[in-house]
């Protein structure tokens, strides 16, 4: 079973789950925060997806366009409505608004739009599969793989090369010692919620791309395979959470092939059985990062 | 200061609130006769009981224009159930309090039956407008609990009739193991497909929210042969990803499954591309001319909702109250026993078929027809009705 279709669908998956992950641990990476809310931000995205490509004849890769600024934005107001005010206060006040930010936006998606699915309509090239090898594999799954590769390389050059990228960095392995050096913590925060909000924009293209639909709890799903991927690859190193989101889409695939039909059911179960394994070595995640300062004030 | 300051303007907040609360409570009218309502308007049970409250406030409104029920206006209120089990059984509890004559539940066995649990104790009658699990009924939940949905049996059976009646022999099967509902439904087709002579090649499994399908789909391309066609006993949204991920993968095999699939949502998702050879069972065929009742029930819904019931399960609240109402009329009170025998003596003309219960010692289980819908490029169209001849054992 473990053909070609296979291990391009697996590689599809796990690196859209790579983008899930880096958009949440940016995040984390600076402020010590799991974002809860991160999940509605990829709704937000796909409401925009919705709205615009049914009610609009904009062009669709305008309207992508579009989704992912929405997403960007959105993610922006949240940290300055929401965060910003709690953030001097503790960690667990915001921890606890991010779990009223996710509860606010989902209900508003409930209120204004419907609690039943909307479909989205998709570009042609997402309903076409290429023949390799002698199977059909879908133009979607190898958009995402390119498309990952592109937001990898694009991110990699803006942390090593740029100053903002050189700041965010150094506001992730000592916030305090940053700004003292003059970094301003807001422009780095902003920025790590910006860069959040475009990774859950384009994650959303892709996420509501195999499903076509999307409901106002679209945002539960991909915010646990995040969480779980950056606890597995290292919540600490952006490398961790691409090699997380990997490793996760790899196991819970082969989950799927290898394990015996009566205990299928029990596919979740067993991958979370090996999450502990990997902590019980790696208690820190697969990558560590060089220094682990708790995060202060 | 300050501290003392918010905690003043808190307290006034407060109490403008539990002012504005109680406004809301009190302005019922007297001498009505209150139907009580626990369905979920937020959550995942929601796209199922939204569109019913829907259908149930028009039908409370239509009722009341031609004189109300024994010669009372009757009220409709909802608490929100929240798709929280836990919840809809509070809720139900707060409407038998605030006098609720009969008490409607969400849609399933897991959401609803917690309300029904209360409505037994209170002595009232409590009905589900589309909860399908054979659980749902006097068996399990007491001698004044009712479905007004086929049960997982029928639908089951109805799905496997219609596969041999097309001569299909083998059949793959996905279920859904997250809720009773889509499990039970996989399990009862399974049984009456291979009753029927049947070969089912695999059951294999899906957890709703897991949001991919690529193992499975994987195990479907390693198959020596492809099956005549695949039963999925899922729901939105991930029923359009299960099918939309087979589609892309060039499988062309017919699919069939269950109410779940009757959903607007679904239609779209799939479009023309991928919404091809699908049939499901479900409990009726919104048109105006499924029969006269229907076609009242959509002018009445255009005009008061602007436009046409976006689900079916709009019709499906509509008959609840109709149902609730016939029975009062019926038995002549609002007495919980009475109205529960006049459902069991008496056959009911609805917008979604012919119904009639068996007794309580028979788990008031429903004689219902089935409707059948074939989606053709992405345009659902109406096959029929169909009673299975047969059926499995709950």
């Amino acid at each position: 079973m473990i053909n070609l279709e296979f291990i391009i669908n697996t590689l599809s998956l796990g690196s859209l789950y790579a983008m899930l992950a880096l958009g949440l641990v940016i995040v984390y990476g600076i402020l010590r925060l799991v974002n809860f809310a991160y999940g509605e931000l990829i709704m937000i995205g796909g409401y925009t997806l919705y709205l615009l490509t049914g009610f609009t004849p904009l062009p669709w890769l305008f309207v992508a366009f579009l989704a992912v600024i929405v997403s960007m934005l959105t993610s922006l107001a949240t940290e300055l409505v929401a965060f910003r005010p709690v953030r001097e206060k503790s960690l667990t006040a915001m921890l606890i608004t991010s779990f009223a930010v996710s509860t606010l936006l989902q209900n508003a998606a409930l209120l204004i739009i419907s609690p039943r699915a909307r479909a989205v309509t998709l570009p042609q090239i997402f309903q076409k599969s290429v023949l390799i090898a002698g199977t059909d594999v879908p133009w979607r799954n190898i958009l995402t793989i390119l498309t990952s590769i592109f937001m990898l390389a694009l991110l990699t050059l803006l942390l090593k090369r740029t100053v903002l990228g050189i700041a965010l960095r150094a506001a992730a392995d000592n916030f305090r010692m940053t700004r003292m050096l003059g970094v301003p913590a807001n422009t780095v925060i902003s920025s790590a919620f910006a860069i959040s909000g475009i990774m859950a924009g384009i994650v959303s293209i892709f996420w509501i791309g195999r499903s076509a639909s999307v409901t106002p709890t679209l945002g539960a799903p991909p915010l646990l395979v995040a969480f779980v991927a950056t606890v597995i690859g290292g919540m600490r190193s952006l490398t961790g959470a691409v090699v997380g989101g990997f490793v996760y889409a790899i196991i819970i695939s082969l989950l799927g092939i290898f394990l015996p039909p009566d205990l299928l059911e029990f596919r979740e179960a067993f991958m979370f059985v090996f999450v502990i394994i990997i902590l019980l070595f790696r208690p820190e995640g697969l990558i560590r990062s060089k220094t682990s300062v708790e995060r202060v004030g | 200061m300050f501290k003392k300051v918010r905690l003043w303007t808190a307290l006034i907040s407060l109490l403008i609130l539990s002012l504005l609360l109680s406004a809301c409570g009190g302005a019922q009218q007297e001498g009505t006769i209150k139907i009580g309502a626990a369905l979920c308007l937020t959550g995942i049970q929601a796209p199922l009981d939204e569109p019913a409250l829907k259908g149930a406030q028009l039908a409370v409104e239509e009722i009341n224009k031609k004189g109300g029920v024994l010669g009372k206006k009757l009220e409709l209120i909802n608490l929100d159930g929240k798709s929280d089990p836990v919840t809809v059984g509070n809720a139900a509890v707060q409407l038998i309090e605030q006098g609720a004559k009969a008490i409607i539940t969400p849609s399933d066995f897991d959401f609803g039956g917690p309300a029904s649990r209360e409505a037994q104790k209170a002595g009232l009658v409590g009905i589900s407008p589309a909860a399908s699990s054979p659980f749902f009924g006097s068996k399990a939940l007491g001698d004044k609990q009712f479905t007004m949905s086929m049960w997982n049996t029928t639908m089951g059976a109805a799905a496997a009739q219609y596969a041999r009646e097309q001569g299909w022999d083998t059949a793959y099967v996905v279920t859904d193991d997250f809720i009773q509902y889509t499990k039970d439904l996989g399990q009862y087709f399974v049984e009456h497909f291979k009753t029927l002579g049947g070969t089912v090649v695999f059951e294999e499994k899906y957890t709703q929210g897991a949001a991919d399908f690529s193992a499975q789909l994987a195990r479907i391309k390693a198959l020596p042969e492809m099956p005549d066609f695949f039963y999925i006993s899922s729901y939105m949204p991930d029923l359009g990803l299960i099918i939309r991920t087979m589609r892309e993968a060039g499988i062309t095999q017919p699919i069939l499954g269950g109410d779940s699939y009757d959903d607007p949502g679904l239609f779209q998702a799939l479009g023309p591309e991928y919404g091809n050879d699908i049939v499901f069972v479900t409990h009726t065929w919104v048109s105006p001319d499924t029969s006269p009742q229907m076609a009242e029930f959509l002018k009445a819904y255009e005009a008061k909702y602007g436009g046409p019931p976006e689900a079916m399960w709009a019709a499906t609240g509509w008959d609840v109250v109709h149902i609730l109402a016939g029975a009062m009329e019926k038995a002549g009170s609002t007495d919980g026993a009475a109205m529960a025998k006049a459902m069991e003596d008496n056959t009911w003309d609805l917008l979604t078929g012919q119904l009639d219960w068996e007794a309580s010692d028979k788990g008031h289980e429903t004689h219902k027809q089935a409707a059948m819908v074939r989606l053709n490029a992405g345009v659902p169209e109406f096959l029929g009705w169909l009673m299975p001849e047969s059926q499995p054992a709950p």
